[in-house]
């Protein structure tokens, strides 16, 4: 099945700052960062048909957005949905202009994370009342995502010999993208040492092993490869995407092993399938860092290398700026803000595009040193091929794969 | 309908019409331990489910189960999120795969459950005594009239497999 390769692309990314309190609401955020996105493809309102969003009742829809921008909607839906959510919606823009009901989608996030509903499940979260499934596991005091993934990575422990020094790899590596960005909300560069030194959080997560609670609007724009010749940037193409695919019994995925396995294990082929690549055609990846094993878990899954060698793979260099294959090279919702995933693939959009907006001074121009010491750059050197790793939970994950 | 229980600062929402579960605690209150049993190819399963997974058959009956099964996995919660569970951090939470149908009808699936792991006296366990492979047993843990928490407690039965727990 590729016959929707190439055939669509993302021509326009916006987002507002990261911060742990934007003063402001998510109407306001969602406004900014739509408006920077058709800013950045050089589309005015009469140019967006379609608008899509994602959340989790802590958000503004699309049709309370459109209008500020002077908008007016041939189709618009906002889903409810966290992590994983952004490559499905584009699969599902692509599939709306394709069945002709739109030309050109905007897909946006906004969430006052930090301020407002606190993604990590305190404050309000956890005074909701407990009913149907989830009296499966939070009476339990098993109900923040920490608590709800620590037990498959306690297992991959058991069955793998993975350790906390290996997986803290990943923030170590998340760091140094971070320190090379400037829109990260934490730059400081921090080692293994720093990691597993931290406080506890959830056994066997630290708390730096945690990604951030950030107040933020993102925005794509998706088209057809036809429409985006004529916009602002050199377009990038979808090769192919897979979204929210899932384990079986997703009412309870305990159930069903082995509990190391995460959906990517289900979405691999359907999305090399549609590209016509392998792993190995990959020069840069985006897997989702709600917790440093997460990213682990899906680049094995994916067939970065083989199951159960996650934790020797992201130790080993690979996912840093001048390794193999970096990983989140904008610090990822580890270290620059957390999204519910639209910001990996905005990077990927950058990279693509070859103007990451890092510390050197051409970088608008695509003039980069790729000098990775710190406070310089981020851009990967002749990035040809990126794929994202979308994560909601281990049972539930999206993947999507573009070219410049 | 019967009251919502309050535990630990949650509100725990069992309605007349909670097809799932209203049963189910009826007998954890009698201190049984039932899971769902299809009435066509007779699997076993848990949560609750209105269909079998496996058959996709309507029918089923309660069966109760020995509540005897080992550690699969676990976590040690040490910054609890809800405010009611602050004064127990850190405690054990743990994933116990039941003897019932172990590694069928596939051999990665099971019967699991998750619960606290607790003394007889319902206290969180030591820590140093939460590992992977060790046996464990159901205690209840009454709430209301209709409503009792099943969670699991150590026994002194040897080890099913290997035995493993986070490093220090």
């Amino acid at each position: 099945m590729t016959h929707l390769r190439d055939k669509y692309c993302i021509v326009g990314i916006g987002e507002t700052e990261y911060s742990r309190g934007s003063g402001r609401t998510t109407r306001a955020m969602a406004v900014e960062a739509v408006r920077t996105a058709m800013r950045d493809a050089g589309l005015g309102p009469a140019d967006v048909d379609g608008m899509m969003s994602y959340q989790n009742g802590d958000s503004t829809p699309a049709n309370w957005v459109a209008p500020d921008l002077g908008i007016r909607l041939d189709f618009y839906m906002d889903v409810l949905g966290g992590g994983s959510s952004t490559e499905a919606l584009i699969g599902l823009a692509m599939g709306a202009i394709e069945a002709g009901m739109c030309r050109t989608v905007a897909i946006f996030r906004s969430m006052n994370g930090y301020s407002e509903v606190r993604i990590g499940g305190t404050g309000a979260r956890a005074a909701q009342p407990v009913r149907g499934l989830d009296l499966a596991q939070v009476p339990f005091g098993m109900r923040s995502a920490g608590q709800n993934f620590a037990p498959t990575f306690m297992r991959h422990m058991y069955e793998y010999g993975t350790t906390s020094a290996q997986v803290a790899r990943v923030r170590v590596a998340h760091s140094r993208h971070a320190s090379q960005n400037p829109k990260a909300l934490l730059k400081e560069r921090v080692t293994v040492t720093d990691v597993v030194g931290s406080r506890w959080i959830v056994k066997p997560l630290h708390l730096l092993d945690c990604c951030l609670e950030t107040d933020n609007a993102t925005c794509l724009i998706v088209t057809s490869a036809e429409r985006a010749r004529d916009l602002r940037h050199r377009p990038v193409y979808v090769m192919g995407v897979a979204g929210r695919v899932s384990k079986p019994r997703t009412d309870f995925h305990w159930a069903h092993g082995p509990i190391t396995r995460v959906a990517g294990w289900h979405a691999r082929d359907i999305v090399f399938g549609q590209a016509g690549i392998t792993p190995a055609d990959v020069d840069a990846t985006g897997s989702y860092d709600a917790f440093t094993f997460t990213t682990m878990l899906q680049l094995e899954e994916y067939g970065f290398c083989e199951k159960g060698e996650g934790g020797a793979y992201v130790s080993s260099g690979a996912i840093d700026l001048g390794g193999a294959r970096p990983n989140n090279t904008s610090g990822g919702h580890l270290c620059e803000g957390y999204t519910h995933g639209m910001s990996m693939v905005i990077e990927n959009v950058r990279q693509l595009r070859g103007t990451v907006d890092d510390y050197c001074p051409g970088w608008a121009e695509g003039a980069h040193t790729y000098d990775y010491a710190p406070g310089r750059c981020r851009q990967v050197e002749d990035v040809e091929i990126t794929m994202n790793l979308g994560w909601a939970v281990p049972s539930t994950g999206s993947a999507l794969i573009l070219r410049r | 309908m019967p009251e919502p229980v309050q535990y630990r600062g949650m509100t725990l929402l069992v309605p007349d019409n909670e097809s799932e579960w209203r049963e189910f605690y009826a007998h954890a209150r009698a201190h049984r331990l039932v899971v769902r049993k299809c009435a066509a190819c007779g699997l076993l399963r848990y949560p609750p489910s209105h269909a079998c997974p496996w058959c996709v058959d309507l029918g089923w009956t309660w069966q109760e189960v020995s509540g005897r099964g080992t550690i699969y996995s676990y976590e040690i919660v040490v910054h609890a999120i809800q405010p009611g569970f602050k004064e127990l951090a850190p405690y054990p939470v743990v994933l116990v795969e039941l003897d019932e149908q172990r590694g069928r009808p596939t051999p990665d699936e099971a019967l699991r459950v998750i619960g606290d792991l607790v003394t007889p006296d319902l206290r969180p366990a030591a820590e140093a005594d939460v590992a992977i492979g060790r046996r464990v047993r159901v205690i209840f843990q009454d709430l209301a009239e209709h409503l009792a928490l099943p969670q699991f407690t150590l026994t002194d039965e040897p080890p099913a497999g290997r035995v493993w727990r986070l490093p220090e």
